[in-house]
């Protein structure tokens, strides 16, 4: 059974990121960010989400031991919302207060090819609730989707599976949440 | 896929583990606390008391139809009536999550009091996930204190038993309609009632202001729904808000409060969008409000807004 683990940064939504991959009949657990990376290594888990996370802690301050996960973990990884801020800021990219923050519905644009898109359209509605966002892409990091109002919805590491959603995968109301998931699925599993 | 059986029959072995003597069950006859009962009743049987309280801000003919269920239920029950200890604790409290914590603390003052009398150990809540994700803690922000979480006082004397602590409304519902329980579709209803549809100070008058408000939403609604002019929303209410306009009534000059309509789709109320409601159908409702409390009431107000940014209740 593959096994994806859910690392709570605190965020309102980490219980349905653990309830979608439930659902997917994935083996998958919430734990804590403060847990030590070698008892993570030891579950030989096949994927991370980094959850979403309290007011402003992807802007600043750290996400518990999400750094050290980074450079250790070399697995499948989705960071999501104050997540993937984190992820941007750890490999040398810039997070600012959005000019205009984006809260529920909002429309994602993809504007390139990958494997996280399977069976999911160039222009979908997502579920979103952000105060900040990612303003500059770390190198070897590429962008591959926006929203009206956000530029960087979508960051991917250029040889790793490892990823950054700005919007909510996990919420109901986001079109092709589960899609997203099962794709992620697929690739920890091929890894 | 979530499977009700499943979930039945491992929690009732749960149960039975857990809890080791007479037991109380905060009943509000709603679907969380009504599938507990069930699933706390088949563990334990009548060591199980099921206790409903009145607290007055309660909608219109909800404890009658609380007393049948516990009856339909075969439950061994408690009704309390506390509605002067409710109001006389809100008196002049506006802020909301005063409010919630009041309520919280009132409620458990009450359990206690009955496990004393009782001898009771353990007291079962039909909390679900949102509840205690939204009350927040050292770690995630407070959303908003529920009552049965957040605004638990920390002195508490009864250990607590919640069967439901990793569910979402829609499994709840599908478990409920595994248990074959009348309450299965019932919309959701907070437990602090109607002192959260009230902005500012709940008084008694207010509550009936409000409740009278509530009672036309949900009747309007569902008979719309029955007809097949809209789906019934996930919730449907009416909030009194503090604020007052000018209106004309009568060739003359009114100065009321204003109502706001409520209405929005969801499955687990992490996120919402607001309901459709065709246009009729909320002129229908916005005309009985403004003829019913005229004297009141001379303006509502529908609201357009998604969770996030806003939540389904006001407060």
């Amino acid at each position: 059974m593959t096994k994806i683990f859910v690392i709570d940064n605190g965020g309102q939504w980490t219980h349905r990121e653990w309830r979608t991959l439930k659902y997917l009949d994935v083996d998958t657990k919430i734990i804590q960010n403060t847990t030590p990376v070698k008892e993570i290594l030891n579950e030989k888990v096949n994927g991370l989400v980094l959850s979403g996370g309290s007011p402003r802690i992807g802007l600043e301050g750290n996400l518990g031991n999400c750094a050290e996960i980074l450079d250790k973990v070399e697995i499948p990884i989705i960071g999501i919302c104050a997540g993937h801020q984190f992820i941007a800021r750890h490999y040398g990219g810039k997070v600012e207060p959005s000019k205009i923050p984006e809260f529920g519905k909002v429309e994602l644009i993809i504007f390139e090819k990958d494997p996280i898109f399977n069976n999911i359209v160039k222009k979908s509605i997502v579920w979103e609730s952000h105060n900040d966002e990612v303003t500059k892409i770390p190198n070897n990091f590429i962008n591959l989707a926006n929203s009206e109002n956000c530029e960087i919805q979508i960051i991917k590491h250029k040889d790793k599976s490892l990823y950054g959603f700005q919007f909510h995968p996990e919420v109901e109301h986001t079109e092709y949440g589960i899609q997203f998931f099962k794709n992620f699925i697929k690739l920890c599993e091929s890894n | 896929m979530f499977k009700s059986e499943k979930f039945i029959e491992e929690t009732i072995k749960k149960i039975r583990q857990d809890i080791k003597g007479r037991t109380l069950i905060a009943f509000s006859g709603g679907v969380d606390s009504t599938v507990c009962a069930s699933l706390v009743n088949k563990a334990i049987g009548d060591n199980l008391i099921a206790v409903n309280v009145d607290t007055g801000y309660m909608r219109k003919n909800e404890p009658e139809s609380i007393k049948k269920l516990m009856e339909h239920m075969k439950l061994n029950y408690r009704f309390i009536d506390a509605s002067d200890m409710f109001f006389e604790s809100l008196k002049g409290v506006f802020d909301p999550e005063e409010k919630r914590k009041i309520i919280g603390e009132n409620f458990i003052r009450i359990f206690e009091n009955v496990a004393k009398d009782e001898k009771i150990e353990y007291l079962v809540q039909g909390t679900i996930a949102p509840d205690w994700i939204e009350s927040g803690d050292d770690f995630r922000d407070t959303i908003k204190s529920h009552h049965n979480v957040g605004g638990l006082p920390e002195d508490m004397n009864l250990k607590l038993i919640e069967p439901l602590r990793d569910l979402y409304k829609d499994e709840v519902r599908k478990v409920a309609r595994s248990l074959k329980l009348i309450v299965s579709e019932k919309q959701p209803f907070p437990g602090p009632g109607l002192a959260i549809r009230i902005l500012g100070e709940a008084t008694r008058e207010r509550t009936q202001i409000v409740r009278e408000a509530c009672d036309i939403v949900e009747k309007e609604i569902e008979n719309a729904a029955k007809n097949n002019n809209m789906e019934l929303p996930w919730q449907y209410f009416a909030v009194l808000l503090p604020t007052k306009s000018v209106g004309v009534q009568g060739d003359k000059r009114a100065y009321g409060f204003v109502i706001a309509i409520r209405a929005v789709q969801s499955i687990d109320a992490m996120t919402c969008v607001f309901s459709k409601i065709p246009s009729d159908i909320i002129e229908k409702i916005s005309n009985k409000i403004t003829n019913n409390l005229g004297n009141k009431i001379n303006r509502v107000v529908y609201d357009i807004t998604n969770k996030p940014p806003g939540t389904v209740e006001w407060e």
